[in-house]
């Protein structure tokens, strides 16, 4: 059991980190991700390849996927930041699913839907049984690490301004702000933290495939970060790990009740979960810790 | 030839596409927000349709049990889950919708299992015009979507309803000063589109095979078809649904189907950078 | 490890009473947990719960018997989804909270290969019916074993009948799966040293029609097509083939190629004389009418019979072991099914033998179930079935 709850909880972080990137755009500044799965593959990608064809070590993977996914994110927005919130939605969904078409179709890079196994761990060997408590601590380390960023963006007057822009893009811009690079800015460093994620995913799993990254985990982390608080960083992760234990308890729940076959067990637990997501947003709409925004320093 | 042929075939799933894509954009001209729950809306539709031809009804009888059956789920779920968030912004609605189309989706699996389905229909060999192959049964769905289609323009055009709607997409404000009740148009828009969205989840049906995830699989080619159109343009979405049809065709030729889905995304890509209203624009009509 | 010291008088009690109780009491209390992960939502939908079914029935069935080694089996049942990171999470809990020691049916090769880490390093074993020729390559330390022929075998089986219907061109039509590329390459050598042209196609297996897809196939006017998708796709594929007024020969697997495929196309002119393919033991095997009894269906698909021949094999194994654990069952898989004994082709049968004392040979639904080192089958025979007037008849068995 304990082990269970190590794994779960190791694979909440991962979300947990999702969770915050998404929550940088969509808190922060307004705009939308609804291809935040093909990050998570970019990230997850890159420092595969680089840590099993390359050789190269786990820590320049990450650094690695950190940078695939801000470039993919930066590629998405140069044709995408000009357009309104309803069209980038659907341009990252579209992009998600070319993600998933590259991966599955460029056998020589991406092995194909064989997907990548045999991916390094760090002092997996080493390690033995011990290595999913100490990926843990790995995973807990990048998460504060990421979470003190976000709130320091959160509350400097570069967060301000984001806030700024999410509020009414057009006084942001009359009142001098740059509103387009900024714009760009956040969905770029929102595009690598969703790219680190995966990477972290891909060596604590040792195997990452295409067929991972369908959109349901998108939307898995637009509950973590609707149920939790938009527009506030603790908000996402409290958000993420409650999808996780929704996610992970629903299995239980389902298993008593009586009288429904294996197929309609398993449609009931995806219900339960789209339905817990329109409950959040209809009943509690701020979310479990709801935004603060800090007042303005005065001038003085 | 091969080419012409394709174009042949893309001209005809355009036309099936370019009836949920109306449902789609009509929607969202009344509505403000991009309704993803048009997933498990068309799969829905698909198996009402299903189901009344399944117990003798004709293929217009059955296509009216679609789009009723369709137009009422479609209509509760916007007026107790996505319309209140509206409110809050677009994007709250949208999101809600992705839960609704994922709730959709897995009743159908409750109720029929995963294990796809057909219409019980007589299947005809194609016939030749020239050197180009069509299907007679093809050109009957072809030609059901385009009365459909026929049927919204009259309707647009012509009722009063129709003006009331297209005065409302185009300026909700003045179109309540001239007593244009809004919530009627909106649930209007509602019942409609999505009704619209059933039937077309039927049509893409008929001649393949249906399962939960009828819906989804027709997804990024109908919200492809809407953007390349200009969101909220009916006359668009016919049009992008035309030029997705034919696009998609005739990438199997050049770089094999399996990169079909990135042919709608790379199309909306470049026509957005380009003109990032879409092709019409954005007036609904 | 935390020792809790119990009272001597205490343990003793326990026990006595322990021993005291009646059997079934004591099997009640202790139950050997077994698991099925299988795609009950996504792309693997149409196939999984059947598979699931056909495990329970089997379990049922055991039960009723008195279950294995004098305990009764609790069969778990979990979705993977059809994607690794469910089925990831949904082996953790198998494997942790449940404490499964064995997990059978993963379907998608993805699903596979992700879950078979977790299996080999917590000692559990796994049985799947996945594809690709990488799966049975991974350290798996004797830990899994797959009763889906591998590429190599399969593939050159499939060519070999191809050339023995007489073609010279032949058209391999198949969606982006593990086995694509490896289907290619070993086609393309064993049909040209037949004397069969070969060419091939990929294509979206999300498609709603393929008419553009046939046309690229007919312009090479090939004698024979390899429908080589799944049930839905291979739907749509067949009746676009008879629209275009295809008058070669089709055929594919029988996992694609079944009575509910038959049922949605409907009109038995579409699929006249469409031949199927699948693993099978000798003729007049008795285990494959077992697996139609066990999973309600009047012609089981390969899927439904290897996840038959799974939950059969990993009970005989337990019994053979007279332990209920993934070490056991990969010491003893073996002796269950080349042991030369008692040929069975059930687990009540096998498991009755197995407490007298006895040799079993399992011979399967989807084959003899002998397995190499490796976890592959060793080489198996294929049922060759044609499609006339809308029922499937026996071509060979070979």
């Amino acid at each position: 059991m304990l082990s269970y709850i190590l794994f779960i909880a190791t694979i909440g972080g991962i979300y947990g980190l999702l969770a915050l990137s998404l929550n940088l755009i969509w808190g922060g500044v307004g705009m939308v991700n609804l291809g935040l799965a093909g990050f998570f593959a970019v990230g997850a990608y890159a420092s595969a390849l680089l840590t099993t064809v390359g050789h190269g070590p786990i820590a320049a993977g990450w650094l690695i996927a950190l940078v695939a996914g801000g470039v993919a994110g930066l590629v998405v927005t140069l044709s995408t930041t000009r357009l309104r919130e309803d069209y980038l939605a659907i341009v990252t969904l579209g992009f998600a699913e070319t993600v998933r078409l590259v991966a599955s179709n460029e056998i020589w890079l991406t092995r194909g839907t064989d997907g990548i196994s045999g991916i390094p761990g760090p002092w997996k060997r080493a390690l033995g049984p011990d290595f999913n408590a100490v990926y843990f601590l790995i995973v807990v380390l990048a998460l504060l690490v990421v979470f003190f960023v976000m709130r320091r963006i959160d509350r400097s007057p570069y967060g301000r301004a984001l806030r700024a822009i999410r509020e009414d893009a057009q006084v942001a811009q009359v009142a001098g702000k740059p509103v387009l690079r900024f714009k760009t800015e956040a969905f770029v460093l929102s595009a690598a933290i969703a790219g680190l994620a995966g990477a972290l995913y891909g060596h604590f799993t040792s195997y990452i495939a295409p067929d991972m990254f369908l959109p349901l985990i998108t939307v898995y982390i637009f509950l973590a970060v609707a149920s939790g608080g938009t527009g506030r960083p603790a908000g996402a992760l409290v958000g993420a790990y409650l999808v996780m234990t929704l996610l992970e308890s629903s299995r239980f729940f389902v298993e008593w009740i009586p009288g429904v076959t294996a197929v309609q067990r398993a449609a009931l637990k995806e219900l339960l979960i789209a339905v817990a997501l329109i409950v959040v947003l209809r009943l509690k709409p701020s979310g479990v810790l709801p935004e603060r925004v800090p007042p303005a320093p005065r001038p003085s | 030839m091969i080419i012409l042929q394709a174009l042949v075939n893309g001209i005809v799933s355009g036309t099936l596409l370019a009836v949920p894509a109306i449902g789609f954009t009509a929607m969202f001209a009344v509505l403000r927000f991009p309704n993803f729950s048009v997933s498990g809306v068309a799969t829905l539709g698909a198996f009402a349709g299903y189901l009344a031809y399944g117990v003798g009804l004709q293929m217009a009888g059955s296509l009216v049990v679609a789009f009723a059956v369709a137009g009422v789920a479609g209509l509760a779920f916007d007026k107790l889950a996505h319309l209140p968030l509206i409110k809050q912004g677009a994007l709250p609605a949208a999101i809600a919708s992705i839960a609704t189309g994922i709730i959709l989706e897995n009743v159908v699996r409750l109720g029929f299992g995963n294990a796809p389905r057909g219409y019980d229909r007589p299947i005809a060999r194609d016939v030749f015009l020239g050197d180009i192959r069509v299907s007679p049964q093809q050109l009957e769905t072809m030609g059901l979507a385009l009365l459909l289609m026929l049927l919204v323009f009259a309707a647009l055009a012509f009722t009063r309803i129709g003006k009331a709607m297209r005065a409302s997409a185009d300026n909700p404000e003045l179109a309540a000063l001239k007593g244009i009740r809004p919530e009627r148009i909106a649930t209007l828009a509602s019942f409609v589109g999505m009704g619209l969205v059933g039937v077309g989840g039927m049509l893409l049906g008929l001649d393949s095979s249906i399962d939960p995830l009828t819906g989804t699989r027709i997804l990024l080619s109908l919200f492809a078809a809407a953007v390349l159109g200009g969101l909220g343009s009916v006359p668009g979405a016919v049009l992008g649904a035309f030029l997705i049809g034919m696009a998609e065709e005739l990438s199997v030729l050049v770089v094999g189907s399996q990169y079909r889905a990135a042919v709608g995304f790379i199309a909306i890509l470049v026509v957005l950078t380009l003109r990032p209203r879409g092709l019409l624009g954005e007036r609904a009509y | 490890m935390t020792n809790i010291r119990i009272g001597r008088r205490a343990a003793l009690a326990a026990g006595v009473a322990a021993l005291a109780s009646p059997a079934v009491v004591r099997a009640q209390a202790d139950p050997i947990k077994l698991a099925t992960l299988t795609p009950l939502t996504g792309a693997g939908g149409p196939y999984g719960p059947v598979m699931a079914k056909a495990a329970a029935s089997v379990v049922e069935e055991v039960n009723k018997a008195g279950g294995v080694l004098g305990r009764r089996i609790v069969l778990v049942s979990e979705d993977d989804q059809t994607n690794p990171e469910a089925a990831v999470r949904a082996a953790r809990k198998l494997i942790d909270v449940d404490k499964v020691a064995a997990i059978m049916g993963t379907w998608a090769s993805s699903v596979t290969t992700a879950v078979a880490p977790l299996c080999w390093e917590s000692k559990t074993f796994l049985c799947t019916v996945s594809g690709a020729d990488s799966i049975t390559l991974l350290p798996h330390q004797g830990f899994l074993i797959r009763t889906q022929p591998n590429s190599k075998l399969q593939v050159t089986r499939v060519g070999e009948f191809i050339l023995s219907l007489g073609a010279k061109k032949a058209f391999t039509m198949i969606p982006q799966t593990p086995f694509t590329q490896s289907t290619f390459d070993i086609l393309n050598q064993v049909l040209p040293k037949g004397g069969c042209a070969h060419q091939s196609l990929i294509y979206d297996d999300k498609k709603t029609t393929y008419r553009t897809e046939v046309d690229q196939a007919l312009r090479t006017s090939p004698d024979v097509i390899l429908a080589n998708g799944y049930t839905p796709d291979t739907v749509v594929l067949l009746k676009d083939l008879y629209r275009a007024g295809f008058k070669g020969k089709i055929l594919g697997f029988a996992y694609s190629i079944n009575q509910k495929l038959v049922d949605q196309v409907g009109q038995p002119e579409v699929v006249e004389g469409v031949y199927n393919f699948a693993p099978a033991s000798a003729e007049g095997s008795s285990a494959f009418e077992k697996a139609k009894a066990a999973s309600g269906s009047a012609n089981p698909d390969p899927y439904t019979c290897q996840v038959y021949d799974h939950i059969n094999l990993v009970l005989m194994a337990i019994a053979s072991a007279k332990a209920a654990t993934g070490e056991a069952i990969k010491e003893n898989i073996r002796k269950a099914t080349m042991s030369g004994g008692k040929v069975v082709d059930n687990a009540v049968d096998g498991l009755k033998e197995i407490a007298a004392g006895g040799k079993v040979d399992y011979a399967g639904a989807s084959g003899p179930c002998d397995f190499d080192e490796k976890g592959d089958i060793l080489d198996c025979k294929f049922r060759y079935e044609q499609i006339k007037a809308g029922k499937f008849t026996l071509v060979k068995i070979a």
